[in-house]
């Protein structure tokens, strides 16, 4: 069936992590990114801030671009943003994808509602993915992977 | 003022591309890696006119696995000037072409050989998964958790942004396919021949939208060589009839580009810091361009190209695009007239710089029919970093 005849069937929305395929080994990471996964682990977004110049930043790093300051905190963010792009995987590059017929799925990238440019990596979940759009409302939710109780994914939902 | 580093310019003309070659392009070569290189390298110094004992200057990527070790061995070099790696994949296409040209210019080397070389298909598909399955840290961990495992994931996003903001569609996209398959088609060399519709771009099946299986580049084994002198030696070799000279090289970023999609602005490409040091440098502009070798690892990224290097205004590029008739061999600004990464192999980037100089040579089975081609430019990625050469005939 081509893809136009197609498009009045959606595909069903994601409900949680993927299974199987890589996640953050915890014991091993560096410092500077620790904060982000403790956060989620304890069902809140911390994203990494500036103790000099205030500034978000994701990816995290161990100086700040801005200032050049080596403090930081992890400040809890409302969870609250927008989906900035999105792309919907319908061909599976992992083994795990393939066999566990985890596609389609989506990857998004939410810009969070504190700062112009602050953006996350993740899913958006409850909402075929022929639905998402750019500019969508949406919430953070948090939910362990399968494959380590101990990874807390931060996902998200739509919002009105 | 002080001065920028665009207004010197050190190599202009001062290093000639006097032989290219490559292995067959294939889904299996059944070669060892060194065997691809030294193949490819054997081939470029054939069509030079020099024996692979002359080399003296290597510029590698970083990523391929041929050491200058193993191919002062394979090769019979015997003293190696100089030698360098450019890291990254398609950020190294043309990148090695100015590091060389550089090195020719400063004395380094007599003769120096950039050289890419890779089972892509059979053995490591970049299109593929890589990461291990416990991160221990970096940008990967923020991404592969949510699914995030391959290029085409990450460019997606840029494109996803960028039919947002300019209405692009995927049609355009398909334009750029058909264009480029229609190359292919004359080429013997391309993994791809078969001509193909729009409609087939449109049907084929949806790989990460959105991008159609038709908007991808290959997977594929195989290997290229081009080999650079000084002009004065470049008039005692075989090509000396046609005298082909780097006029003028660029690399470049954007800040927060590490994790692909964190910056600034993803729909907009990050070249056009690349774009505007190459043009400061080679005083020419875009209307003194012949050809367009854009790096085509996914159709939309000609798009962007167009756009960063200023043949069109930002959000134009779709119609320009739009029916072929523009960017076809015999039309105004013919791009990729070999094919490309998307129908005649996926070689980093390095069969652009070869196709730049068939096209001055005037041999290109896709030559232009109304024109001389006298000058190309060779682009690569868009992003994360990017690098592109003016190659002009002298």
């Amino acid at each position: 069936m081509t893809q136009q005849q197609d498009q009045n069937i959606k595909s069903r929305p994601m409900t949680g992590p993927l299974e199987g395929i890589p996640l953050p080994d915890l014991d091993r990471l560096p410092d500077y990114e620790r904060g982000f996964w403790e956060g989620s682990h304890r069902s809140e977004l911390r994203i990494q801030r500036c103790s000099g110049c205030h500034m978000f930043r994701h990816l995290p790093t161990p100086m700040c671009p801005s200032c050049h300051s080596l403090e930081y905190d992890w400040s809890k963010v409302s969870g609250r943003g927008v989906v900035y792009s999105f792309v919907v995987v319908r061909n599976p590059v992992h083994p795990a994808i393939r066999e566990k017929e985890q596609v389609p799925y989506n990857i998004s990238l939410i810009e969070l509602e504190e700062q112009a440019g602050l953006r996350i990596c993740s899913n958006v979940l409850n909402i075929a993915p022929e639905d998402i759009y750019i500019d969508m409302p949406v919430q953070v939710t948090f939910i362990p992977t399968v494959d380590d109780p101990n990874v807390v994914l931060p996902l998200f939902v739509p919002s009105d | 003022m002080t001065t920028s580093s665009a207004d010197i310019n050190g190599i202009r003309d001062k290093a000639a591309i006097v032989g290219i070659g490559e292995t067959d392009f294939s889904f299996d070569s059944g070669r060892s890696e060194l065997q691809l290189a030294s193949e490819a390298i054997k081939a470029a110094c054939d069509d030079a006119g020099i024996s692979p004992h002359q080399i003296d200057g290597l510029i590698r990527y970083e990523m391929d696995t041929n050491q200058e070790t193993m191919l002062i061995q394979s090769l019979g070099i015997e003293n190696l000037r100089h030698w360098e790696s450019v890291s990254y994949g398609g950020g190294a296409g043309n990148a090695v072409v100015g590091h060389a040209a550089a090195a020719i210019a400063a004395g380094y080397c007599n003769y120096v050989v950039c050289f890419r070389a890779a089972n892509l298909r059979s053995q490591m598909r970049l299109g593929q998964a890589r990461n291990p399955q416990r991160i221990a840290g970096g940008q990967q961990g923020f991404a592969a958790p949510f699914g995030s495992m391959a290029p085409a994931h990450q460019f997606s996003m840029f494109v996803r942004r960028y039919m947002h903001k300019y209405g692009a569609t995927s049609e355009h996209f398909g334009w750029v396919a058909v264009t480029l398959r229609e190359n292919a088609s004359r080429n013997p060399r391309a993994l791809r021949r078969d001509p193909i519709t729009l409609a087939d771009h449109q049907n084929s099946r949806m790989v990460v939208d959105p991008l159609h299986l038709l908007d991808i580049c290959q997977e594929n084994d195989g290997a290229a060589a081009i080999v650079m002198t000084t002009p004065d030696r470049a008039k005692n070799l075989r090509h000396a009839d046609t005298l082909t000279l780097v006029e003028a090289a660029a690399q470049g970023s954007g800040p927060q580009n590490e994790g692909v999609i964190y910056r600034p602005d993803i729909s907009v490409a990050e070249s056009t810091n690349t774009a505007r040091d190459l043009w400061a440098r080679a005083k020419v502009g875009p209307s003194d361009i012949d050809a367009l070798m854009f790096y085509d690892h996914f159709t939309p990224f000609c798009l962007f190209n167009l756009e960063a290097y200023g043949f069109v205004p930002f959000g134009e590029a779709k119609d320009f695009v739009a029916g072929g008739q523009n960017i076809r061999f015999d039309g105004m600004l013919p791009i990729n007239t070999h094919g490309g990464n998307h129908s005649e192999a996926y070689i980093h980037g390095l069969t652009h710089t070869q196709e730049a100089v068939r096209l001055i040579r005037g041999v290109s089975t896709s030559q232009p029919p109304n024109k001389t081609i006298d000058r190309v430019l060779s682009c690569s990625s868009v992003a994360q970093l990017s690098a592109a050469v003016i190659i002009r005939r002298g």
